[in-house]
C-alpha cells in the first residue's frame, strides 16, 4: 500500500475525524482502512441516511464520506440535511458512475466533492486534502503509527 | 439461480427480453449514426452505455455468454477510439454485434445453446489493436472573449477589481463529466464573480474539455490556482492575472498568455477559504430527470380491455332491462334516477374504454425505427443508393397490430430497395437522381390507419404481371380482361405468382408477397398497390385502429343476426328482387351509374332466402372494389366487443369473430374479405358446371 503523509487538523494537530456512511459493511471497512493510512480517525459509522444525521450531531466529524444509495434515506438527502444544519460540514459523496445525476444534485445541495467507486486511496487522499484545504496540514514523514 | 422464485424469474426474463430488444434497436440506430459521423465521441459513448446496460441486464438474468461479449465490446468502445484512425470500423462492428446479440437472445429465449460469439470477438479485438490514443493535449487557453464580455471585464477592471483569466482542463479520465462540471461551478463560485465563461452553461458536460473564464476575485493567483486543482476532476490549470487598473485589453494572444504564466504552486498553507452557499444555484435545474413511464406486460392491458368489454356488454344488458322497466312502470319516479345513473355510467364507461385503448396505442415510429437498418443492409448488398423519407411517425396504432405489421413492412421495404429501385447508373441514364427514395408514411383515415411504403423506382409492369398470371393458369385471359387495375396488381399477392423468380425480375417484386397479404387479412386490413411504370410503386397498408372493439352494422338474414365492421360499409341502399340481374353467374344490381356485384349472405349460410319483396343492400368496400351484401333487415349500428372464436368451434373463415349483445343474443361478425372471396369462387365454379 502507498505511503501517505498523515493529515492532521491545523488547529490542534490532532488526527482528522471522519464519519463513514455506507450501507455495505464491507465498503465501510474498506474506507476505514484507507482513512487509517491517511492518519485519520473514524469517529463514527452509519449504515443509512438517518443514522448519518444523528451520528454527525453526536460526533461532529471533520469529514463525512457519504454513499449515494442507501436504505431509508438516500445519501443526497442526508447530505443536504447535514449541510443545512451545519454549513461548515464537509461532505464527500462516494458513488459509482451510474449515479452521476445524483452526485450533481448532491453537489448543488452543498456536498463538497465526490469520489468514484471503487475508491482509489490516492484519489480519496487528494480529495480529502483538497476539501480540508487550510484546515489540515500534512505531517512531515510517514503517517504516524502506520506500518505498510 | 434460486434467488427469485421460478415465477418471478421468468417474469424478469420476459422483461429482459423486451428491454433487450429495445436496446438492440437503439444500438442499430446509433451504429447508423456513427456510420455518418465516425468521429463523434458522444455517439460512441451512448453506444457504450447501451452495451453496458445490455451487459448488466443479461448478467442479472444469468446469460453469461452474452454478458461477457457485451463486456468486451464495452471495454473497447472508448471516446478515444472515436478519435482514432480505427473509427471507420466501429459502425461495422457495432452492427455485427447487434446481430450477434440478437441471435443469442433468440437462442436464450428458446432455451437453446447460444451461438458462439467468437467471430464478433475477433472483430472487436481488431479494433483495440490500434495504437494507443495520444496523450491529452496540453492546455493552451485562448481567452477569446466576445466584445460584450470584454466590455464587462474592462468595466470591472475600472472599478478596481482584480480580474483573473482562468482555464481549467478537465481530466479526460474523469468518467463523471456532469458531476465534474458541477464541482467546477461550486469551486468557481468561491472564487468571486464570474464575468465570462466558455463554453456556455447549456453545453452538454460530456463535450467539455476545457473551461475558460474571467473572474473578478479578491483572492490571489496562487489561491485560485490551488483551489482550481480539483483532484480527480481537473488535469491542468492556467491562471493569468489580467493586469492592474492600467491594463484594459485582457484579450492577449494565446502565446503571450502562455509565456507569462507561471506554473501554479501547491503550498500547504494557502490563503483562507470562504465558503459561500449561493453559487451554482442558477445552473441547478437540468439535473433531475423524473422517470414517469412504466413497463407493463401487454397481457395485463389485454385483461383490462377484456373486462371493459364485459362491462360494455353489461351496459347494454342494463339498457335492455331499463327499457322493459320503462314499459312496465311508466309512471314510477325511480325511472328518472335510473336514467341519470345509466347516463353517468355510460359516460364513464366510454372514457374508461378510451383510456384503456390509449394505453395500447403506440406511435408508428416504433415500427419505422427498424427500417433504416433494413435499408442500409439491402442497399449495401444490392449496390443501391437510398434516401429515406419518413413522415407521420407520430400516428398511433394498437401495439399488437404494430407488432404484427413489422414483418410485412420489413419485407416491403426490402423488396422496394432490392427490386423496386434501379441501380444508380440505370437511374442516372433515366434522368433520375442516382439515389433512390424510399418513403414511409402513416396517417389516420377514419377508423383505420394507413401505412404507405413507396419508392421512386421502376414501378410494376401490370401487363407482364397479367401475362404471367394467365400463363400460370391463375386467371383466364377472359377474367383478367374484366379485372380492374387494382385487381390486376393484386395478382402479385397470389402465391403461385409471387414465388416465381422470373416475375421477380420482370415485375420488380419478390418472393413472399402472399405472406404480406395473409398478415393483412388476419388483421382485417387491406393492401392496395399504386404503381406507374418508370415512376415507382406505393403500397398502401390499411389496418384497423384496434382489434378488440369495433363499431359494426348489425343486420338480419334469415332470422340470424350478423354484423360487418362499420368502417367497411360505404352506403346502404334498397332494391327489389326484380331489379337484380344475372351476369356471368354473378348477381348484379344497377347502382346509379355502376354495376354492383351482389353477395347473398343467405346463400352462404345455406339457408333459404326469405321470399322478400324488398331487399336491403349493404355496400362494402374491400380495397378499391365494391360489393353489395344482400340482407333481409337492418338492425342498426352498435359497438361490439369482439370475442375470438375458437378454431374448433367454428370451422369457417367466413366469420372473423362473435359478439354478445345486451340481451344475450350472439352476433356473428362476418369476415368481409372471405365472404366476397367465397362468392367469387362459387361464381367461377358455377361457370364451369
Amino acid at each position: 500500500m502507498e505511503q501517505f503523509a498523515a493529515l492532521l487538523r491545523s488547529k490542534d494537530k490532532q488526527p482528522v475525524r471522519y464519519l463513514v456512511v455506507d450501507d455495505s459493511v464491507f465498503a465501510r471497512k474498506n474506507i476505514t482502512k484507507m482513512i487509517e493510512t491517511f492518519g485519520g480517525q473514524v469517529a463514527g459509522e452509519a449504515g443509512d441516511g438517518c443514522t448519518a444525521i444523528t451520528e454527525y450531531d453526536r460526533t461532529r466529524p471533520d469529514v463525512v464520506l457519504m454513499d449515494i444509495t442507501m436504505p431509508q434515506m438516500e445519501g443526497i438527502e442526508a447530505a443536504e440535511r447535514i449541510v443545512r444544519n451545519h454549513p461548515e460540514a464537509r461532505v464527500i459523496m462516494v458513488s459509482s458512475v451510474g449515479y452521476q445525476e445524483n452526485i450533481v444534485t448532491a453537489l448543488q445541495k452543498g456536498a463538497r466533492h465526490f469520489v468514484q467507486k471503487p475508491v482509489k486511496p490516492e484519489v480519496l487522499y487528494e480529495v480529502i486534502k483538497y476539501v480540508l484545504g487550510e484546515d489540515a496540514v500534512a505531517a512531515a514523514g510517514a503517517a504516524a503509527g502506520e506500518k505498510q | 439461480m434460486s434467488f427469485f422464485s421460478e415465477d418471478k424469474a421468468s417474469e424478469l426474463k420476459e422483461i429482459f427480453f423486451e428491454s433487450a430488444q429495445e436496446l438492440l434497436q437503439t444500438l442499430n440506430e446509433e451504429a447508423l449514426a456513427l456510420e455518418k459521423n465516425p468521429a463523434d465521441a458522444e455517439t460512441v459513448r451512448s453506444v457504450r452505455r447501451t452495451v453496458h446496460t445490455l451487459k448488466g441486464d443479461s448478467a442479472a438474468c444469468g446469460y453469461r455468454e452474452l454478458s461477457e461479449l457485451a463486456h468486451e465490446l464495452e471495454d473497447v468502445l472508448t471516446p478515444e477510439l472515436a478519435q482514432s484512425a480505427q473509427n471507420a470500423r466501429i459502425p461495422e462492428v457495432v452492427l455485427a454485434a447487434a446481430d450477434t446479440f440478437q441471435s443469442m437472445l433468440a437462442a436464450y429465449r428458446n432455451n437453446l445453446q447460444p451461438p458462439s460469439g467468437d467471430a464478433l470477438r475477433q472483430h472487436v479485438r481488431k479494433l483495440t489493436s490500434a495504437p494507443a490514443a495520444p496523450e491529452q493535449a496540453r492546455l493552451a487557453p485562448t481567452f477569446a472573449w466576445s466584445e460584450y464580455e470584454q466590455v464587462v471585464i474592462a468595466h470591472s477592471l475600472d472599478k478596481g477589481n482584480n480580474i483573473f483569466h482562468v482555464a481549467l482542463q478537465i481530466d479526460r479520465d474523469c468518467p463523471m463529466r456532469a458531476a465534474a462540471m458541477q464541482m467546477i461551478r461550486n469551486v468557481v463560485g468561491d472564487f468571486g464573480t464570474v464575468l465570462a465563461i466558455h463554453p456556455e452553461d447549456n453545453t452538454p458536460a460530456e463535450q467539455i474539455d476545457v473551461v475558460e473564464m474571467a473572474i473578478a476575485s479578491k483572492h490571489d493567483e496562487q489561491w485560485i490556482a490551488k483551489k482550481s486543482h480539483i483532484p480527480a476532476v481537473i488535469k491542468d490549470v492556467v491562471v493569468v492575472r489580467a493586469g492592474g487598473a492600467a491594463e484594459t485589453a485582457p484579450a492577449k494572444t494565446v502565446l503571450e498568455i502562455a509565456d507569462t504564466l507561471t506554473q501554479p504552486v501547491l503550498t500547504a498553507v494557502p490563503a483562507p477559504a470562504e465558503s459561500k452557499d449561493e453559487p451554482a444555484e442558477k445552473t441547478a435545474s437540468k439535473s433531475v430527470v423524473s422517470e414517469n413511464s412504466l413497463r407493463v406486460d401487454a397481457d395485463r392491458i389485454d385483461d383490462v380491455l377484456n373486462l371493459v368489454g364485459e362491462l360494455i356488454i353489461g351496459k347494454s344488458m342494463l339498457l335492455q332491462t331499463m327499457s322493459e322497466f320503462d314499459k312496465r312502470f311508466a309512471k314510477d319516479p325511480l325511472r328518472g334516477k335510473f336514467a341519470d345513473a345509466m347516463a353517468f355510467q355510460a359516460r364513464v364507461l366510454t372514457d374508461l374504454q378510451k383510456s384503456v385503448m390509449k394505453i395500447r396505442m403506440v406511435p408508428v415510429e416504433q415500427l419505422f425505427r427498424r427500417v433504416p437498418r433494413v435499408i442500409r443492409d439491402v442497399a449495401k448488398s444490392a449496390g443501391k443508393e437510398v434516401a429515406l423519407q419518413i413522415s407521420g411517425q407520430d400516428t398511433d396504432l394498437d401495439k399488437s397490430i404494430l407488432d404484427t405489421l413489422a414483418e410485412p413492412l420489413t419485407h416491403l421495404v426490402r423488396n422496394a430497395v432490392d427490386h423496386g429501385l434501379e441501380a444508380p447508373q440505370e437511374r442516372v441514364a433515366l434522368g433520375k437522381p442516382a439515389a433512390g427514395t424510399i418513403r414511409l408514411n402513416a396517417f389516420h383515415q377514419g377508423n383505420q390507419v394507413v401505412i404507405e411504403v413507396g419508392d421512386d423506382g421502376r414501378g410494376i409492369d401490370r401487363a407482364k404481371v397479367v401475362a404471367k398470371a394467365i400463363e400460370r393458369g391463375i386467371v383466364t385471359a377472359d377474367e383478367a380482361g374484366r379485372m380492374s387495375e387494382g385487381e390486376q396488381f393484386a395478382l402479385i399477392f397470389n402465391p403461385g405468382l409471387s414465388t416465381a423468380a422470373q416475375v421477380t425480375e420482370v415485375s420488380g417484386r419478390g418472393v413472399g408477397m402472399d405472406v404480406v397479404k395473409t398478415v393483412l387479412d388476419r388483421l382485417k386490413g387491406s393492401i392496395i398497390i399504386l404503381s406507374k411504370v418508370g415512376e415507382g410503386t406505393t403500397f398502401q397498408l390499411k389496418v384497423p385502429l384496434t382489434l378488440a372493439i369495433i363499431k359494426a352494422l348489425l343486420f338480419r338474414v334469415a332470422d340470424k343476426l350478423y354484423a360487418v365492421p362499420l368502417g367497411s360499409v360505404l352506403e346502404i341502399t334498397r332494391a327489389r328482387e326484380s331489379e337484380i340481374h344475372r351476369v356471368d353467374n354473378h348477381e348484379v344490381v344497377q347502382l346509379r351509374d355502376q354495376v354492383l356485384t351482389l353477395v347473398r349472405v343467405a346463400k352462404l349460410s345455406k339457408r333459404k332466402a326469405s321470399p322478400g319483396k324488398q331487399l336491403f343492400i349493404v355496400i362494402i368496400a374491400i380495397g378499391d372494389r365494391k360489393f353489395g351484401l344482400v340482407v333481409d333487415r337492418l338492425i342498426g349500428e352498435e359497438e361490439l366487443v369482439i370475442k375470438a372464436l375458437d378454431d374448433h368451434l367454428v370451422a369457417t373463415e367466413l366469420v372473423s369473430g362473435a359478439s354478445i349483445l345486451g340481451d344475450g343474443t350472439v352476433v356473428l361478425i362476418l369476415n368481409v374479405q372471405a365472404v366476397v372471396g367465397r362468392v367469387g369462387r362459387e361464381g367461377a365454379k358455377g361457370a364451369h358446371a
